[in-house]
């Protein structure tokens, strides 16, 4: 293996990384606040990419415009949803027992693939790249896709803003003090049933942020929802449920270890999740950066 | 006293319960052309219900959530499937292997997955069972694809009435295994894990253990219907596999009421006769059967979570 090639492919992997990262930051952020694991996080994710793909279609095709367009508008609609899911669904279960959570969640993915099925189609769909960040970079004497440098630069900006927001506003301090002490956070006054509000919609956002950005990677279908939900799932036990830094460092090895076993034969890079998620299950069953249970 | 006559009476309608589905398929035969098709469809509620209760064992006794029960229905259809069809081996033989096969691939995801409790095990269950789809997908020399496997044998003897019978008995001894398994003491050990974990380490149960053996025992079961699925179908699809498939046994449960021992065979049935009754409102309905399961589910879940046999006992017991 040369080292153009061996860069290439960490690029790659990397790219993979970052955008299953920021998809898996918004359920782990949801799951630390709000207690619920939501199954229906890919498939939020998945009509954030049809929303982008119909929204295109309206739009100049390949257009710096159109793109940045996506992503001011789709990401907020998810968002969206999320809120109308959180405020008429999610309220009435957290203090259920987990059993009823993961059932209601359940039956949200059952609902949204099949609606995304009658509004969309079976058909697969796919969006134009803007022509900006349709070419590619030389780097190290080497040609990367310019798009996956973009990614590249998109991932640690969304790492960097979700840092600060948690650790440097008043919002994160709330956020964080009610992943803890949700009893004592309302005792001392704030809206507690806002910031629950809020967070989901911010994971929510994410799963639509996650949407718009990978149509420039791959074909829309209606598989990538349960496909994207179930390496979210391998990232969170290997990172840890609840734990941001985890997550991104889940994303990276699962990102880099697909792209890499995808050279001795790609049916390996398939089973790579799963086979990560044993190893960390046999040798750290809570996850690198998480908590043994109780 | 009470208790003594109450059981008694729920002996004598079990006991007509039996003689009745035994007589049902010879009255359906009389009807003629419907009737045939009437035998199918309770053929296919008699193994669905086995399906259910199989779910029940994970969902309702043990107080775990598996979104990955397709899996080993799946593992059970394709090794009936591949051992009639690729190395010619009877039917009998085959069906006895089918929950074997499921009970090894529920031993190796199930050591995994009882690892962690909880939130941890409906994730897993779902990822692996996904896996497992991915397996038999990809692998097309072996498992055909998405061609499935075609034209599975049928002994002559077995008719459709006598395949009713045959599925029927197999249910009925399926059953009264569960029954007995779940009042075992190891039944029991499992019920303590249910409600409290910590209490039951306390008084020295393996929980894990017991979990394990839990799930390889439902695993078995769903194996086993898987079989007489493909039996029933004559041919094997990756759908039974898909995650899709899961949902059907835990929406049984949850409509029959999982913390009953027949709840999710009643819950099985009526889905399946709901089917029915949607296609003959319109065919396009079909088509988006999962997202009439996912709202069914929605309205059990936050209204009446213990099922229609919950909701019975809580009317006969006002009255």
């Amino acid at each position: 293996m040369t080292f153009d090639f061996f860069l290439f492919m960490l690029v790659n992997g990397l790219t993979q990384g970052m955008l299953l990262f920021i998809i898996a930051s918004g359920l782990t952020l949801v799951f630390g606040v709000l207690r619920v694991i939501n199954f229906a996080h890919g498939s939020l994710y998945m009509i954030g990419a049809f929303l982008a793909f119909s929204l295109s279609t309206l739009l100049p095709s390949g257009s710096l415009f159109s793109f940045l367009l996506l992503l001011l508008l789709v990401p907020p609609a998810v968002a969206l949803i999320g809120a109308i899911l959180e405020i008429t669904l999610f309220r009435r279960i957290y203090r259920a027992h987990h059993l009823i959570q993961l059932l209601l969640t359940y039956a949200l993915v059952l609902i949204l693939e099949d609606a995304a099925r009658l509004i969309w189609g079976g058909d697969i769909r796919n969006v134009a790249r803007p022509e900006i960040l349709a070419g590619s970079v030389k780097f190290l004497g080497l040609f990367l896709p310019t798009y996956n440098v973009f990614i590249l630069i998109m991932g640690p900006l969304v790492t960097v803003g979700l840092w600060l927001v948690l650790y440097r506003t008043r919002t994160g301090n709330i956020i964080r003090a009610a992943v803890s002490h949700p009893e004592m956070v309302g005792a001392l006054g704030v809206n507690v049933s806002r910031v629950m509000t809020g967070t989901f919609m911010l994971g929510c956002g994410l799963a639509g942020l996650g949407g718009v950005l990978m149509v420039g990677l791959a074909n829309i279908t209606l598989g990538i929802g349960m496909e994207k939900i179930i390496e979210c799932f391998a990232v969170v036990v290997i990172g840890g449920l609840g734990s941001v830094g985890g997550a991104l460092l889940g994303s990276l090895i699962l990102g880099v270890g697909v792209a890499f076993m995808q050279l001795p034969l790609s049916r390996l890079a398939i089973v790579f999740p799963y086979i990560a998620m044993a190893l960390i299950l046999i040798i750290r069953p809570w996850g690198l950066f998480g908590r043994p249970e109780r | 006293m009470e208790g003594a006559r109450l059981k008694s009476r729920n002996w004598t309608a079990a006991i007509i319960t039996i003689v009745l589905l035994v007589l049902l398929p010879f009255v359906l035969r009389a009807l003629g052309r419907p009737g045939e098709y009437w035998i199918w469809v309770t053929t296919e509620m008699i193994i669905m219900a086995l399906f259910a209760l199989s779910l029940n064992l994970i969902l309702g006794f043990g107080g775990m959530v598996s979104f990955g029960h397709a899996a080993f229905f799946g593992v059970g259809a394709y090794t009936l499937a591949l051992l009639m069809k690729k190395a010619g081996i009877p039917l009998l033989p085959a069906l006895a292997a089918a929950p074997l096969a499921a009970a090894v691939a529920a031993g190796i995801i199930g050591w995994f997955c009882v690892r962690l409790i909880g939130l941890y095990f409906a994730i897993l269950t779902l990822a692996f069972g996904q896996l497992l789809f991915m397996i038999v997908f990809q692998w097309y020399t072996f498992t055909g694809g998405d061609d499935g496997i075609h034209g599975i044998a049928r002994p002559d003897f077995l008719g459709p009435t006598n395949f009713y019978l045959f599925c029927l008995l197999i249910f009925l001894v399926s059953f009264f295994v569960m029954r007995m398994i779940t009042r075992s003491p190891f039944g029991l050990a499992v019920r303590i894990t249910r409600e409290n974990a910590e209490r039951a380490k306390f008084i020295g149960i393996n929980v894990r253990r017991c979990q394990l053996l839990n799930f390889i025992i439902a695993g078995a079961f769903a194996g086993l219907a898987g079989g007489l699925f493909t039996e029933l179908n004559r041919f094997a699809q990756t759908d039974f596999l898909h995650w899709s498939k899961s949902a059907e046994p835990i929406l049984a449960c949850l409509v029959g009421g999982m913390y009953s021992l027949v709840g999710p065979a009643i819950g099985s049935s009526v889905l399946i006769f709901l089917n029915i009754i949607i296609q003959h409102i319109h065919q396009s309905l079909v088509e988006i059967w999962a997202m009439v399961l996912g709202f069914i589910l929605l309205v059990v879940v936050l209204f009446a979570p213990e099922g229609l046999v919950g909701l019975y006992e809580k009317a006969t017991r006002k009255s």
